[in-house]
């Protein structure tokens, strides 16, 4: 069977296996519909007109080339960090840890600076710093886990302070800009993602983050490893009997998973203009981790359907700007309303996530203990 | 037909506790767990319910204490309707239950899961007043347990006692055990037996489910078998010899292999080198000494030795339970043996992982078709691969899967196999059991194996799956497979095995060829007795 017809056949499946008995596109669609029509009563309530707001929102997210340019410019580390989210579910964990995989791979690229390169070699070996790093970073959590038993819920979140400190000091003390204190040095030229529409922020980083997409998507679907990874995630008594090593798909996960967050690290250092570096306090970069969790949950833990949800958050993001200056909608207000539809849309996901992991936790969800 | 006791009187006088009349029950899925049972409780007696697994007894059980509405016939009590939307009703109705798996919260003390089971939801909870009660209950019953450790810390014993505990502090007039012996050891056992003599006396009444024909008749008053979902007995513990219940329990027809039909040719290779009468004599499968620990800790497989051949069926019965889940795990992977040897033509497999297992040559149909043998949300083809999805004829360009040929594959297994699905996407889930258990099956067979271990091949499937499946492995026997069949259907195994074994506590009962064994040596085998039953052909 070609690949056309096996995407096709993965689209069936997944109109298939919708909750409520609704296909997941029609599920999303009125999950959308939902969010919009909460966050338009809130509005409404507040003193703001809704369709003003959200006329804005579109105009800023999506009514124009450089809307556009700028949704998909958020929408970049988005993708990648959700993919950290997404290939860890699949494999029957849940790894929080893409905000600080993705520090590291961001400080990593940066180090660039230090090294004297071919110029065409700079931007391979940053992302290969890049992801290296956020692998490495990954890698612990998993190890904990798989030979100590420790949480990856506990450990990720752990070590995304520990990051996020270790950033601190790093930006502060090693990785110094000595011309400006507020971030560290700059990536070098050369080493820099061109610039894809000009005079906006979107770089040719986007492409390297479809292109990791489409990896992982082709990897946990048309790979005997990536078969691996989702049986040891759907059932790992079965993935046994079946002899697979879920010790090697844990950590197999993790390591990808790294990648993809150091990748989206190496997307925002190398190619954000204009400062090519990541600031004191990590301001550009903060969050996105965390905000690709929700990417990963509104396109179901899907790489293709992800990419979709990038977007999507990606033009929220951009969107909110023209809210608040041509609607006047405050800028807590629009944080409100887009967490609202965001909300509506995860819902789904986290339900089906968490019917799966209450098997396997019985303590954490509350079943009753079996002795 | 098997004829019906009549239904004598409990001991002495004692006034009726529950009456169940003319009890039948279909499940949704068209299984009938009960046919037309009539059942008598009086106060003071303890009712032993006795009945191979699959024999309606917890079904009974369920509809007795009201928490399963019967199809057909009532369950009436001079207290009024038995009719319970909770198990919390059913306390407070005076019916309590002590299930094989307690609910037990397992950080809580014992003080606070006796607690718990008092609360209403929003009331606040009296600890203190729960302590002494529990206390005062515990110089009553002579049942003692640690109140102040966590449940999780006792033994299992302990924690049974806690969870009977549990029920009296609720003031029970009839208190129902579900297998209670299968987790104890023999010290414990005793005690409860002592318990339960003394709670008789206090006038409750007890119903003992079990298959242990030595304990059901060193306890109660009054013993029930059940077959296939009928009363076939109701007798008076002092008038019934061990000999006759045991063929109450396993009645009396075998149904004939004879009728075993001859599979299409095209069914499965015949593998290409044999001679059937060489192999025969080959020893495929040599196990000595096997002894394995269960879930919890105990010795579930307690030194098993036996040797499967070439063309042969090697079947192992027994109640479930008796340490065969754990047998099978050791020969696949699974489990770790604590000691002995287990071999494949020679070489050794014991402790090595389910692959390297498979590559000598072994298939494994696990018990458990929902949780071992299949990902449930995967589709028909990626269950169809499981185990064998790196093969080379799966291999596409840069080590991808190329799923045309998976889906080739899986449409061939469907027409061989005659699997009934939409087609090789549909998810497994949405298959009927028997379809399912024949993917499985398929899979296994798939792989041309030498060795064939089927755990409770037929379990729960419709009758003509469960008969394609038991042909099937006729047909790989008669193919120069060694097959290991382990079932709980003591007519599938007895009809199918060219030598069966009986497993009991982790042991072998004994093995022989099974016309050389009647059905109540069997039943009394399985129950454990061995004084009394004839000498049996121990090779």
């Amino acid at each position: 069977m070609s690949e056309r017809e096996l995407l096709a056949q993965d689209i069936k499946g997944a109109l298939k296996r919708g909750l409520f008995g609704l296909s997941p596109i029609a599920e999303s669609l009125v999950a959308a519909a939902l969010g919009l029509i909460i966050g338009a009563i809130i509005m409404a309530l507040s003193g703001f007109d809704p369709i003003v707001a959200y006329a804005a929102l579109l105009k800023g997210g999506f009514a124009s080339t450089y809307a556009l340019a700028t949704s998909a410019a958020r929408a970049t580390p988005l993708l990648l960090t959700g993919l950290t989210f997404a290939i860890c579910v699949r494999a029957g964990m849940f790894n929080i840890g893409a905000e600080g995989q993705m520090y590291m791979g961001a400080l990593a690229a940066v180090t660039l600076s230090y090294f004297v390169l071919p110029p065409g070699l700079y931007q391979i070996v940053g992302i290969l710093f890049a992801m290296t790093a956020g692998a490495l970073w990954s890698l612990i959590p998993a190890l904990l886990r798989v030979f100590r038993g420790v949480s990856e819920v506990i450990s990720t979140i752990m070590f995304n302070w520990i990051s996020h400190f270790l950033a601190f000091y790093l930006i502060a003390k090693i990785l110094v800009d000595p011309a400006r204190s507020s971030q560290t040095v700059r990536v070098p030229v050369a080493a820099r993602f061109p610039i894809l529409i000009p005079r906006t922020d979107l770089s040719y980083a986007l492409f390297a983050a479809l292109a990791f997409a489409i990896l992982i998507y082709v990897l946990l679907w048309h790979t005997p490893t990536g078969y691996e990874i989702r049986a040891a995630g759907l059932n790992p008594r079965a993935a046994k009997y079946g002899g697979i090593k879920s010790k090697r798909t844990m950590i197999m996960s993790f390591l990808l998973g790294g990648m993809s967050a150091g990748l989206a690290g190496a997307a925002m250092a190398m190619g954000t203009p204009p400062s090519y570096a990541v600031f004191a306090g990590l301001s550009q970069i903060a969050n996105l981790g965390f905000n690709g969790m929700a990417v990963a949950m509104v396109g179901r833990n899907h790489p293709i359907g992800m990419i979709a949800s990038a977007l999507l958050f990606g033009g929220l993001a951009a969107g909110a700007r023209e809210m608040q200056i041509s609607a006047g909608v405050p800028v807590e207000m629009v944080g409100v309303v887009q967490g609202v539809i965001v909300i509506a849309l995860a819902v789904p996901e986290l339900l089906r996530i968490f019917r799966i992991f209450r098997k396997r936790w019985p303590r954490l969800f509350g079943r009753r203990a079996e002795v | 037909m098997v004829q019906v006791d009549q239904t004598p009187r409990a001991v002495g006088t004692s006034e009726l506790f529950l009456a169940a009349h003319g009890i039948s029950k279909t499940y949704s899925d068209g299984t009938e767990a009960l046919k037309r049972v009539d059942l008598e409780i009086h106060h003071g007696e303890i009712i032993g319910l006795l009945g191979e697994n699959g024999a309606g007894k917890t079904t009974l059980t369920k509809i007795l204490s009201g928490l399963l509405p019967p199809t057909e016939g009532r369950v009436e009590s001079p207290r009024g309707s038995v009719r319970f939307a909770s198990p919390r009703e059913a306390t407070d109705f005076g019916i309590g239950m002590v299930h094989q798996h307690f609910a037990l919260v397992g950080p809580f003390t014992a003080a606070e899961n006796v607690a718990l089971s008092h609360e209403r939801p929003f009331t606040r909870i009296r600890l203190a007043k729960s302590l002494e009660r529990l206390k005062a209950l515990m110089e009553e019953s002579g049942l003692h347990v640690p109140l102040d450790v966590p449940i999780e810390k006792l033994a299992v014993g302990e924690q049974q006692r806690v969870e009977i505990l549990k029920v009296l502090s609720r003031d029970v007039d009839l208190l129902i055990l579900d297998e209670p012996t299968s987790v104890l050891t023999p010290l414990e056992v005793d005690n409860l037996f002592e318990l339960l003599h003394k709670l008789r006396g206090q006038g409750k009444s007890i119903i003992l489910i079990t298959h242990k024909l030595k304990e059901v008749q060193s306890i109660t008053d009054r013993i029930v078998v059940l077959r296939h979902g009928e009363l076939v007995g109701n007798v008076r513990t002092s008038e019934a010899t061990t000999e006759h219940l045991a063929r109450l329990m396993v009645g009396e027809a075998l149904e004939q292999a004879a009728d075993a039909v001859e599979l299409r040719d095209d069914a499965l290779p015949v593998r290409r080198d044999e001679v059937l009468d060489d192999i025969e004599k080959e020893i495929v499968l040599h196990v000595e000494k096997l002894v394995s620990r269960g879930n919890t800790g105990e010795i579930a497989v307690d030194g098993v030795s036996f040797d499967v051949h070439a063309g042969e069926i090697f079947g192992i019965a027994g109640v479930e339970g008796n340490g065969q889940s754990e047998l099978v795990e050791c020969l696949t992977g699974l489990r770790v043996p604590t000691q002995g040897k287990a071999t494949i033509v020679g070489t050794d497999i014991l402790g090595r992982d389910p692959r390297e297992i498979y590559r000598l040559g072994v298939a494994h149909i696990p018990e458990d078709r929902w949780e071992v043998g299949l990902v449930l949300p995967f589709t028909l083809a990626e269950n169809a691969i499981l185990g064998i999805h790196r093969w080379e004829q799966f291999r596409g360009p840069l080590r991808t899967i190329r799923w045309g040929a998976v889906q080739q594959h899986v449409r061939a297994l469907m027409k061989r196999f005659e699997i009934r699905a939409t087609g090789p996407s549909a998810p497994a889930k949405s298959l009927s059991g028997g379809n399912q258990q024949k993917l499985i099956v398929g899979r296994e067979l798939a792989k041309d194996p030498a060795v064939i271990v089927a755990s409770q091949p037929t379990r729960g499937l419709d009758v003509a799956s469960a008969k394609y499946i038991r042909d099937l492995l006729v047909d790989m026997r008669n193919r120069g497979r060694a097959v290991l069949l382990v079932s709980a259907d003591l007519d599938e195994v007895l009809a199918r095995s060219d030598r069966v074994a009986i497993m009991y506590e982790g042991r072998f009962m004994t093995v022989c060829r099974p016309a050389e064994l009647d059905r109540e040596t069997v039943g009394m085998l399985m129950g454990g007795v061995t004084s009394g039953a004839k000498e049996v052909c121990d090779e």
